[in-house]
């Protein structure tokens, strides 16, 4: 596979830190970090990011609003999405696939869970692109 | 006066009459109702004192929670500090091992030393030197056996490099009780608002002081375990897929 350079978002240090070694893992070595939506929406421009690992709770941008900005720029509206929170009712899911995340995780999350993920989204993006 | 005067009078008089008979009849309620409140005025005042008592504490308590969770959290970063380092030793520990002999060709060498050894000894004569080098030969085999060939050393220290991972990911807990903290922490500042508001009037209690940690409301979550719910969202991202949501 090749190599993607994926921004996670999350205003946990202990979080960011566990997906970025989960990532290490799983063979996903480029990342970069954010702490909310908007330290998020300013990193995307220069970042070269092909990948959004996003929280739902945030403090000043929630992950939410954060992907709703983001698919509303035409130059990310095929950026793969996956959230990752602690929020898990049907509600939360059916919301945040409207607002056309790619996918949704739970935490704990294991490391073959998030690479099963992305593997996914990837696969799907790659189809849809052809 | 006239006709059209005196029926205005009678009017105003059987409006007069409603008025009275509204009044006989609702006297009896007003009287109840300044009862009631007489009753429940000394409960309104214990909740006063209650409520006055919760407004200073509950600013106190999330500022405890608050620093319940910087602490969980600077000692969870501690220990991925740790593991990390950990992580890069055992990196370094395989990494040394597996460019020294792999195991086939270390049973090899072993063979032959052995081999050659046993020459020495019996052309020698039982020179005290061989015999030395005889006795280190046979040391050196023994703590070979112990330790178990090289393929095993490796497989122990990806398995130590395994256990590190599966630490770090358990340290996920941390986050996820910070959160139900925080949202424990939001219904209880609601509800004390909504005391403070249904109290007004009565008496004058300040409002709930803005807490140090982002208090979300708490969402309606079904309370059901870990695994139900992601079957359930994989449940959801698979009708998604399928166009049925």
């Amino acid at each position: 596979m090749a190599s993607i350079k994926i921004l996670i978002v999350d205003d946990s240090i202990t979080i960011r830190r566990i997906i970025t070694n989960a990532l290490k893992t799983v063979g996903f070595t480029d990342t970069i970090e954010a702490s909310n939506g908007k330290e998020a929406l300013e990193k995307l421009p220069s970042g070269k990011v092909d990948f959004i690992i996003t929280d739902w709770n945030m403090p000043e941008m929630n992950g939410l609003d954060f992907i709703k900005i983001v698919r509303s720029n035409p130059l990310y509206s095929s950026m793969p999405i996956l959230m990752i929170t602690t929020r898990g009712t049907e509600h939360d899911v059916v919301e945040a696939l409207q607002a056309k995340v790619n996918s949704y995780i739970m935490k704990p999350f294991t490391p073959q869970e998030l690479k099963e993920k992305i593997e996914g989204i990837l696969k799907t993006v790659q189809v849809s692109t052809e | 006066m006239n006709q059209q005067e005196v029926e205005k009078v009678l009017q105003k008089a059987a409006e007069m009459k409603v008025f009275c008979e509204y009044g006989q009849r609702t006297i009896p309620v007003l009287d109840e109702i300044a009862g009631f409140l007489n009753e429940i005025s000394p409960a309104i005042e214990d909740l006063k004192a209650v409520l006055e008592v919760a407004m200073m504490n509950i600013p106190k308590a999330a500022g405890q929670l608050g620093r319940v969770t910087e602490a969980t959290e600077q000692a969870s970063t501690q220990i991925l500090n740790t593991l990390d380092k950990m992580v890069a030793t055992l990196d370094q520990v395989i990494t040394s091992v597996s460019s020294g002999m792999i195991a086939s060709d270390l049973g090899v060498a072993t063979n032959k030393m052995a081999g050659i050894v046993k020459t020495l000894v019996e052309k020698s004569g039982w020179d005290a030197d061989i015999v030395e080098l005889a006795e280190a030969w046979a040391a050196h085999l023994r703590s070979m056996k112990m330790s178990g060939p090289t393929s095993n050393l490796e497989r122990l220290l990806k398995d130590l490099q395994d256990d590190c991972t599966e630490i770090m990911m358990a340290l996920q807990v941390q986050d996820i009780t910070q959160q139900h903290i925080g949202t424990v922490m939001g219904t209880i500042q609601a509800i004390a608002e909504e005391l403070r508001k249904l109290t007004t009037g009565f008496f004058s209690v300040p409002a709930v002081q803005s807490l140090s940690i982002n208090l979300p409301l708490p969402n309606d979550s079904e309370v059901v375990g870990e695994i139900e719910r992601k079957k359930m969202v994989e449940s959801l991202l698979s009708k998604a897929r399928a166009g049925q949501l």
